[in-house]
């Protein structure tokens, strides 16, 4: 049962100012996800912040998944039309697939339903709530240009250059590196690929024996980047931050290897999909995107990625 | 005397239970979800979405019935139900008239279904198995081949109206219709069962899943019969395509991952025999109906889906079960 | 064998004529030769494996020979499939019987041969009549059942023999062939099996038996051959042989015959 009331703390938010007790203690948002909790911590994560978005609002949350996970297309399509039987104000929805959920949820939209995308969108129109990867990558440069000299010399793995994802956290790693003074000197593509990352760094270094800093799109690529220094004994010299806040990464940044990982906000995201919803309930225009925000993972609170 | 009396009332007791527990269960079923969910449950959307909801596995379920009834398993279903889905989706967006879209979705499954046919009888693959499980990775493979494992959106009006179109029927109530996919169902339910029980060929198939060799020697052709049920059980696929099809208005590669199981399920529970020879087209409907209202039912009250798994597979032993106590049973004294 | 071993004027009806059969390595059937006359009723007999049970299914098209030739009212006729044999009026009656326990009686009599119209190459199975004939069918053969609705897997094996035994019947085949039809019969219902085949032959068909049962064979049958490993081994009409010389034909010796032959009956 994932399945949460709570009527007691209605009045507090602003949110809760449009709706009369009553109603509100009969709102039903469902946040239909394409894996559940069980079986993927990232997933877990956007639970818990909607269903306590929940508690704190009063209402009804339903987080759900197909029980075939990210595959199980008819299963969410199921779901959806259930929870549209059941009475739901709103829907907060990561499609398991772009394409095969666009009738269902015109469906939902022609029946009185709001509709909001999370962490992946449909083709089709509507609030997206997400990770921008460009200002997230930020966070990570911005945490290289606290802990090295102005002036120095910096580096950025890529991704899959082709994906969005990759285009974005190498322009925000980039953005983030140059602006604050450093010296980019290599900006190679290592597939987010540990492996590849290992090779590219190895390269790196070789022609920048002076090298102080690596951001690395993902950690696979930051973990391969540290294997390439501990090889060459640089591991004292030069800091890798990464992308994900991956368990692995926790691990090495507790043992003082990695220094820091760029982590989503899964919890923030299941809250701001029951918000979303609400908020259109009671009549607001939401912008096409929503950004979850990034947080940094450091030694201070890496215990909790593990 | 008296014990061979009781024996005998014990087998009548077990072949009722048989051919009649899985409409016990559906009943049951309908009344704890109305007892539970009162509102929603009985209301004429909840109630179209589950007609809805069930076709799918509704068509897969009835041509794995009829290969079931051979004592063979169809594991591609799903697999050719995503190509099926895909290739008409392109067909279709690609600007082909309606008429002839329609008929690539189960055009592709017979062609499908004749491939796992040709498999058994002329290469003589030793077991329907491996045969069917062959067609399932390479169909999906050449399902993300075509389509670069994309979705293919977009697909036209007439063919959504077959997924996800509703015929009106004011007396239902506001939103009360019928499902044109519940009228493809009846259609493809009654046309089979009267295909089953009423013509030869249908009782070849039931021959051939009771003893083979009793086919052969009346003079039954069974590799024919093999080729005609897995050439059904690849229609019915390619239909379950087109409504797929027109439920999402897309041709997507993930479209029947793990269908072929849930079609077995079904069968299953729905009393046919795994050993051949045995079941009820009615009672195939029935066991796709405690799915999909386990299904419905445990949505509505927002009970994570890994219970709905738990729940159909001890369903399906149970089921077995009832058909294992059957056959000791009637091997009788 | 010899010419002088058949009686009558008459061609045979039936014959095979050097039939081998080979199952991979193992050759089951070594040029065998077989005439059944119009009208005969005749015994094969032999020990477990000699190969008579292959040889009927090469007669009643089960299986095709590796060698040699079918011959049917003097035409040569190659037999593709137990249909093409049913259809000149060979019907067999299995050592295993050959039946689909999950159909009703009615059916597996009628199995293949369902009575209906048709439309359009198929048949529509007319119920009530398979019904209807089946019963009377039954009720000429003298076999009583509860009812044809029964599915043979509940019947016993007496039951499932009468059934096997009407299903090769209900077409008046002109050959009709028993592969051990009263093996698994009680005392009473071998008697019943017995008179059927005697009324057969009234009727004009020709049978084929196989039995392990001299009483059987002596009871019935017209004339006798036996089979030894695969080979012809020796024939005669009954008339003019007598049970100690056949049992040492399924044994493989010739020539005791005489000194036994007081302790036949
Ligand atoms: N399908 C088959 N494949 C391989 N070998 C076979 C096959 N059928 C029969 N044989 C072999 O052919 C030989 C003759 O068998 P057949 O059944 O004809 O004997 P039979 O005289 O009927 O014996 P029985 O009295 O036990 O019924 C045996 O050695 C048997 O193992
Ligand atoms: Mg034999």
């Amino acid at each position: 049962m994932t399945r949460y009331t709570l009527k007691g703390l209605l009045a507090a938010t602003g949110l809760a100012a449009a709706f009369t007790g009553a109603a509100l203690a009969d709102t039903k948002v469902a946040v239909i996800m394409s894996d559940s909790g069980s079986a993927n911590p990232f997933w877990a994560a956007v639970t818990k912040g909607a269903l306590d978005k929940g508690a704190e609002l009063g209402i009804d949350v339903a987080a759900v998944a197909p029980a075939g996970g990210e595959t199980d297309v008819a299963g969410q399509i199921a779901m959806v039309e259930d929870q549209i039987a059941k009475g739901v104000v709103g829907i907060a929805i990561a499609p398991a697939d772009t394409a095969a959920l666009v009738p269902v949820l015109e469906q939902a939209r022609k029946r009185g339903v709001h509709v909001v995308f999370i962490d992946k969108r449909a083709d089709m129109p509507g609030t997206y709530i997400g990770t921008n990867n460009i200002p997230a990558a930020r966070i990570g440069a911005q945490h290289i240009c606290d802990s090295v000299e102005s002036g120095s010399d910096v580096a950025v793995l890529q991704g899959i250059v082709t994906s969005t994802t990759g285009q974005h956290r190498a322009q925000g790693g980039r953005e983030g590196l140059v602006e604050c003074g450093l010296n980019l000197v290599a900006e190679q593509p290592a597939d987010w690929d540990a492996g590849k990352a290992q090779t590219a760094t190895e390269n790196i270094l070789t022609a920048n024996p002076g090298l102080r800093a690596i951001f690395a799109s993902n950690d696979n690529m930051a973990l391969g980047a540290i294997e390439a220094l501990r090889t060459a004994k640089m591991l004292d010299q030069v800091m890798i931050v990464g992308f994900d806040g991956n368990p692995n990464a926790a691990e090495s940044i507790l043992k003082g290897e990695l220094a820091a990982s760029v982590a989503q906000r899964p919890a923030v995201m299941g809250a701001m999909g029951v918000e979303a919803v609400l908020k259109l309930v009671a009549g607001e225009e939401l912008p096409d995107e929503i950004d979850t925000g990034a947080e940094l993972v450091t030694k201070e609170n890496a215990e909790s990625y593990l | 005397m008296a014990v061979r009396s009781t024996e005998e009332a014990a087998r009548r007791r077990l072949r009722t239970l048989e051919k009649y527990g899985v409409f016990g269960m559906v009943l049951l079923m309908a009344v704890v979800l109305t007892l539970l969910q009162p509102d929603i449950f009985l209301s004429a959307q909840n109630l179209t979405n589950i007609l809805r909801q069930v076709a799918m596995n509704a068509l897969l379920a009835l041509g794995l019935y009829v290969v079931i009834l051979t004592a063979g398993i169809d594991l591609s279903v799903g697999s050719i139900m995503a190509l099926s889905t895909m290739l008409l989706a392109m067909a279709d967006v690609a600007g082909w008239p309606w008429p002839l879209a329609i008929l690539v979705g189960p055009a592709i499954g017979v062609l499908c279904g004749l491939v796992n046919g040709f498999g058994l009888t002329v290469l003589r693959l030793p077991h329907p198995f491996i045969m069917t499980l062959g067609t399932l990775y390479t169909l999906r493979g050449v399902t993300n081949l075509v389509s670069g494992g994309r979705p293919v959106s977009g697909v036209s009006d007439t063919i959504r109206f077959l997924g996800s179109g509703e015929i009106p029927m004011p007396f239902l109530g506001k939103f009360g219709s019928i499902p044109v996919s519940a009228v493809v169902l009846l259609v493809c339910y009654a046309g089979t069962a009267y295909f089953l029980n009423k013509m030869s060929i249908g009782r070849h198939i039931f021959a051939v899943g009771g003893n083979p060799q009793a086919a052969r020697v009346s003079g039954i052709d069974v590799n024919r019969i093999l080729l005609v049920v897995y050439g059904m059980s690849g229609f019915f696929a390619g239909l379950a395509g087109l409504l797929m099809a027109g439920r999402t208005g897309a041709g997507f590669p993930n479209a029947g991952i793990g269908a072929e199981l849930d079609a077995i399920a079904a069968v299953i529970i729905g009393g046919a025999s795994f050993f051949g020879g045995r079941g009820t087209v009615l009672g195939v409907f029935a066991g796709v109906l405690v799915m999909g209202l386990l299904r419905n039912g445990l949505n509505l009250m927002d009970v994570s889906a890994f219970w709905q798994q738990t729940l159909i597979g001890m369903i399906v032993v149970g089921a077995v079960f009832v058909d294992v106590l059957r056959r000791r049973a009637g091997r009788g004294p | 064998m010899s010419d002088a071993a058949h009686r009558g004027p008459a061609a045979p009806l039936l014959e095979a004529r050097g039939i081998t059969k080979r199952f991979g390595a193992i050759t089951a059937l070594d040029g065998v030769h077989l005439r059944l006359f119009p009208g005969e009723v005749l015994g094969v007999v032999g020990d477990n494996g000699a190969g008579k049970s292959t040889l009927m299914k090469v007669l009643s098209g089960l299986h095709a020979p590796t060698d040699g030739e079918i011959v049917f009212d003097s035409r040569t006729v190659v037999l593709h499939s137990p249909r093409d044999a049913q259809n000149i009026g060979i019907e067999m009656v299995y050592q295993d019987l050959a039946l689909a326990g999950n159909l009703p009686i009615h059916e597996n009599i009628y199995l293949g041969r369902e009575p209906g119209r048709r439309v359009l190459g198929f048949t529509i199975v007319d119920e009530k009549l398979s019904r209807k004939m089946a019963m009377e069918h039954l009720d000429r053969l003298n076999i009583t059942v509860k009812s044809v609705d029964q599915s043979v897997e509940e019947l016993s094996g007496g039951q499932a023999q009468a059934v096997a035994i009407a299903r090769a019947t209900a077409f008046e085949g002109r050959v009709v062939i028993m592969d051990e039809p009263t093996a698994a019969l009680a005392i009473k219902e071998v008697g019943k099996v017995l008179d059927l085949i005697k009324r057969l032959k009234d009727h004009g068909a020709s049978v084929i038996l196989i039995s392990h049962r001299m009483d059987d064979v002596f009871f019935v049958c017209d004339r006798v051959m036996a089979l030894f490993h695969g080979r012809n081994f020796e024939e005669a009409p009954i008339a003019e042989t007598n049970r100690n010389e056949v049992i040492g034909w399924i044994m493989g010796t010739r020539g005791h015959a005489a000194g036994l032959a007081h302790e036949g009956a």
